[in-house]
């Protein structure tokens, strides 16, 4: 220690932080996808592989374009992109042309991130808003996923409940969000559908309730905002088609209460402990 | 007690190592020390004097102000300008190590609380006291008026030992009517020690401190709070009440949860809603109102944890009020490595340090030396508005609105989200993965509220 010539770093406190980050969060989701694409690979859907690659070579050049565009760092080793890529791939529908595989990660990445600010500016989910958007343009096309076409099997439910015990462990979010949006999809699923519920739909919600809510960004910004968010695009999904849930209309329903997160966020805002008490603001020194 | 549930992270507390030397020892003096003046006092020496240990360098100037009294002898070298720790620049009277050093006797009667009483008496040729001599206690301490105490509370200089130091007297004054005092035990931040090694230590001192606060507050209740990890310290309180037949004091615990144990926390939880009902002082603050009382001892010296992974023997020490940071470090044996950051306070909210040249002050409770593992700022991202600094608010704001709001320099919209009502604790920083400088935009917003308020 060197008298009176150092100068030490001086930023504002907290001088400490946490273990979090975003890359940690980014890569820890596709690490709770592994058991999901492998669950899709073996159930003879192996032509998941030809749509991640191109998934992914699409994703990071869109990616690294944007970078280029708005003279922004790029951001691949945080794992943005990549989860991005692989969480369309498993939304993706069997013999799907390359070329609409490649506009929807265009929407996705460009449009639906990029264009609306980079990450967490978007207001929409990007990979909903490119998979409707697909649905809109080529409804064809555009069936359920890979992983849920026809029944389903218990390998499906397995995979995706693995996935989604993995991501719970991680505790990203917070746990009631799957849980309310399973239980609200079930008991409406009960009561208005009257259907066989076949792997497929209980694979589908849970796909949704762990790794399509898992994006915090247009996610109401309070606890029990979140929760009526879940609520509501549990309730929509399940009535928004006359078949009950599917992807399809899962995608619809969180699209729509997106639009409402911002309302959501100014109707709970939280009380602060001393407007609630009448007490006086003070300044610390 | 509420029953609502705490707020706050959990930290890794790291102050094994600072525990493993817990026996408080005092420093040779050092080189020089400079003391700050207190905002309503004027230096009563001039400079070229010689000072002895204790005696009084400043004096009030009105009836909200304390006299400063000299952390070691020596002869008054400059009264001017120098870094403050606190930030900025304040008025310091810097005393040089003169000659021999002569200890200052204690007075052992008199009349308690007039300005002159803490006068040095002049040294008749006594051998070279090496430390202090010994305590004695001043005959009828424990009978003194309610009335006179707040007078040797000011003539003793005593501020409370927390960063606010507002002097103990103006404290007291200020929430008359209180009928209860809080004996703050806990240390919340990482790294600190130094009030529990002063509990553990002069356990039944703080006990008579916190009687001598509640009987110049004249209250009914003491409550002893303690973090519900530090058995050791509440067993010892306990036994200690117990034994000395105390009906109207209590140990209550907190979780050991940042920012559980602060004067904030503490009110919120125990008194929600009615905090002119109690008011709290640190248990270190209740240790040198003894020592005001019943030693006629000034308060120019405090322990202090010397610490952080850059500290050779991390440990809480008695430090003269005024020596520098970098003596302070010094007198733990250096450093082992040159650290990233210097900091006054803790990790969570202490203040960080350009120079190690700044001084301890009353309300320094630790410095710490952090290296840059410990100490990074990772590379800022975006918000990814995850509600981790939401959920874990003790203020129960919503920082995420208010710093997105000050980014954009929307300051009326953080204003409405209630910008003014934080207690920068530091949570929302600690937690956020994007790594954002939330206490920058909070204090940009509220810096831009204040200007708006006056105009």
């Amino acid at each position: 220690m060197v008298e009176g010539t150092l100068s030490y770093k001086t930023t504002l406190p907290a001088h400490i932080r946490s273990g979090d980050s975003l890359a940690r969060r980014h890569w820890g989701q596709l690490a709770a996808l592994a058991p999901v694409f492998v669950t899709t690979c073996f159930t003879g859907h192996a032509e998941i592989l030809r749509i991640l690659l191109i998934c992914l070579v699409s994703a990071i050049a869109f990616g690294f374009l944007a970078a280029k565009l708005f003279r922004k760092k790029e951001s691949l080793w945080n794992g943005e992109t990549v989860l991005a890529a692989t969480l369309f791939s498993l939304l993706m529908p069997s013999r799907c042309p390359s070329e609409v595989v490649i506009l929807g990660v265009f929407m996705a990445v460009f449009v639906g991130r990029e264009l609306f600010g980079g990450t967490g500016a978007h207001l929409l989910h990007p990979l909903l808003l490119a998979r409707v958007f697909l649905q809109l343009c080529f409804p064809k096309a555009m069936s359920e996923p890979m992983l849920l076409a026809g029944e389903g099997s218990v390998w499906t439910l397995l995979g995706v409940g693995l996935g989604g015990i993995i991501f719970l462990k991680q505790r990203q979010g917070y746990w009631e969000t799957p849980a309310l949006f399973m239980a609200a999809c079930f008991i409406c699923e009960a009561l208005f559908g009257g259907r066989e519920m076949p792997f497929a739909f209980f694979g589908g919600v849970l796909l949704t309730a762990f790794f399509l809510l898992a994006d915090p960004v247009a996610l109401p910004l309070t606890r029990q905002g979140t929760a009526l968010f879940v609520l509501g695009a549990a309730l929509l999904s399940s009535r928004l088609s006359p078949e009950g849930f599917s992807i399809r209309s899962a995608g619809y329903a969180i699209l729509l209460m997106n639009l409402l997160t911002p309302w959501l966020d100014v109707w709970l805002r939280p009380v602060s402990y001393k407007t609630k008490h009448h007490l006086k603001a003070t300044y610390p020194s | 007690m509420s029953n609502r549930k705490a707020i706050g992270v959990l930290l890794e507390r790291k102050k094994d190592a600072s525990l493993l030397n817990w026996n408080l020892k005092r420093p040779y003096p050092p080189e020089k020390i400079r003391i700050p003046i207190p905002a309503s006092s004027e230096p009563c020496v001039r400079e070229g004097e010689t000072v002895q240990i204790g005696q009084k360098i400043a004096s009030p100037q009105e009836a909200g102000g304390v006299s400063l009294h000299a952390g070691m002898s020596g002869k008054v070298e400059k009264i001017a300008s120098f870094p403050s720790a606190a930030g900025g620049e304040r008025r310091m009277i810097e005393i040089r190590k003169h000659g021999s050093p002569n200890a200052y006797q204690f007075p052992q009667s008199g009349n308690w609380g007039s300005p002159d009483h803490h006068k040095a008496k002049e040294n008749k040729g006594r051998g070279e006291p090496k430390s202090l001599p010994p305590a004695e206690t001043r005959k009828g301490w424990a009978e003194i008026p309610a009335e006179e105490l707040s007078s040797v509370f000011q003539h003793s200089g005593l501020v409370t030992t927390d960063p606010s130091m507002e002097p103990v007297h103006a404290k007291l004054e200020r929430h008359t009517g209180a009928r209860t005092i809080i004996i703050n035990g806990c240390e919340p931040e990482p790294y600190i020690t130094c009030e529990q090694v002063l509990i553990l230590s002069h356990a039944v001192e703080i006990l008579k401190g916190a009687e001598l606060l509640k009987r110049a507050l004249k209250a009914e209740k003491i409550l002893f709070a303690f973090e519900d990890c530090n058995l050791e310290m509440i067993e010892l309180i306990k036994s200690k009440i117990y034994f000395l037949k105390w009906e109207y004091a209590e140990v209550r615990t907190v979780p050991a949860l940042y920012p559980q144990g602060s004067e904030g926390a503490l009110l919120q939880a125990w008194f929600p809603g009615e905090e002119d009902r109690a008011v709290v002082f640190p248990a270190s603050t209740a240790f040198a109102a003894y020592e005001a009382v019943a030693l006629g001892k000034p308060f120019y010296e405090r322990v202090v944890t010397v610490g952080g992974e850059c500290v050779v023997e991390p440990r809480s020490l008695w430090l003269p009020l005024g020596i520098s940071f970098h003596d302070a470090i010094h007198a733990c044996k250096g450093v082992m490595r040159e650290p990233e950051k210097i900091l006054m306070g803790g990790p969570m909210a202490g203040t960080a340090q350009r120079t190690a040249e700044v001084s301890v002050m009353a309300g320094t409770g630790a410095i710490l030396a952090l290296p840059k593992e410990v100490a990074k700022d990772g590379p800022e991202e975006p918000c990814l508005r995850c509600n981790l600094c939401v959920d874990h608010c003790p203020a129960l704001l919503s920082p995420v609105m208010i710093t997105l709001a000050a980014e954009r320099n929307e300051f009326a919209v953080a204003e409405e989200w209630n910008v003014a009502d934080c207690v920068e604790c530091g949570n929302c920083s600690y937690v956020c993965p994007s790594k954002r400088p939330m206490l920058k935009f909070i204090r940009l917003a509220r810096d831009h509220t204040k200007r708006m308020a006056h105009g």
